[in-house]
């Protein structure tokens, strides 16, 4: 399953509904991401692609400061599965993959 | 010195005024060294605490190039689940009278508080306190990277994800960030901050005149890490 793209991601917070952008490629065959939210733009760390199972934590300061751990299941262009917060339990969180324009 | 003790809307009315009282008192001890008020962002208003539509009027506005004490105080609401998750976006959405505690503390990220708060951490003549769910609002502005903080038990595990180390102490002195636990532990933090800052004289004739002796250990990172029992 490939997980390149833009992805819009959409996940549930004690304080409310965060959303944010996910794009994720490949360097030198290394999966990579970086997500971008409310004015910020942040790396994603340990991606790892396994089998259709996608996972990466993600440290964000906009709207709040949270450390997030993701656990998704890709499903051709939509994913969904669980963000975690610590030891907070997990919520739920969603994805849907951009369609680029393809380039010439 | 000089205690704001800064009101946002759905604050935990305890919270503020165990703290106001203790050091209130610290002042009349102490003719002069101790001076207490109420402040919001927002400049003089009454702010609506989160308990039964009980209001405080703050009587200025928060100035974190002021030396002394700022102290936040958590939140008052539902406590609700923690895996029960709000259905509106971050920071919006308008105010319910059932909103839980995050979402009351996510609500003054939407203000200035973050930016005073944070010049506040960043002054050197400031100490920043905090009572309760108040760490969270300092944590939730990614004030508190790395630091030792305590809050209510309930968000000690929402205090950690974070990034701040959480320690499960009633108060924990970080050096120029001392923050209590639960609700009552604003009576203790506001007695330690006594002590640290005038002394214990004082301190103690406070504990005296109220009828309340300090509870537990003043956590501090100092000395040998205990091993597991």
């Amino acid at each position: 399953m490939s997980v390149e793209g833009t992805w819009d991601l959409s996940m549930s917070t004690p304080i409310g509904r965060i959303k944010a952008v996910a794009e994720f490629r490949r360097e030198d065959g290394a999966l990579i991401g970086t997500a971008r939210g409310t004015g910020e733009e942040v790396a994603l760390n340990d991606v790892v692609l396994d089998g259709n199972r996608l996972t990466w934590k993600q440290a964000i300061t906009k709207p709040m400061r949270l450390n997030l751990d993701f656990v998704v299941t890709i499903d051709g262009d939509t994913l969904a599965g669980t963000s975690r917060a610590g030891r907070l339990p997990a919520s739920k969180v969603t994805g849907e993959r951009r369609h680029e324009p393809k380039t010439p | 010195m000089h205690a704001q003790i800064v009101l946002f809307d759905g604050f935990d009315p305890l919270d503020a005024v165990a703290p106001f009282e203790v050091l209130s008192a610290g002042g009349t001890a102490s003719p002069g060294a101790v001076t207490v008020e109420l402040v919001s962002a927002e400049g003089p208003r009454d702010v609506v605490s989160g308990t039964g539509g009980l209001a405080l009027r703050a009587t200025a506005a928060l100035d974190p190039g002021r030396a002394g004490l700022v102290l936040v105080p958590g939140a008052a609401g539902r406590i609700g689940d923690p895996g029960d998750l709000p259905d509106h976006d971050a920071g919006d959405g308008p105010a319910q009278p059932d909103d839980s505690i995050p979402v009351l503390l996510g609500r003054t990220l939407t203000t200035e508080l973050p930016v005073l708060l944070k010049a506040a951490m960043d002054n050197p003549e400031v100490t920043v306190s905090a009572v309760c769910g108040g760490s969270l609002v300092l944590a939730m502005a990614g004030l508190l990277e790395g630091r030792h903080a305590t809050t209510h038990h309930l968000g000690l595990d929402m205090l950690d994800a974070t990034g701040v180390h959480a320690v499960r102490a009633r108060v924990v002195d970080d050096g120029d960030l001392v923050t209590g636990a639960g609700v009552t532990s604003g009576l203790d933090l506001g007695l330690y901050l006594l002590e640290r800052e005038v002394g214990p004289r004082i301190a103690h004739a406070v504990e005296e005149l109220f009828a309340y002796e300090r509870r537990g250990t003043v956590w501090r990172n100092a000395g040998p890490e205990p091993v597991r029992f």
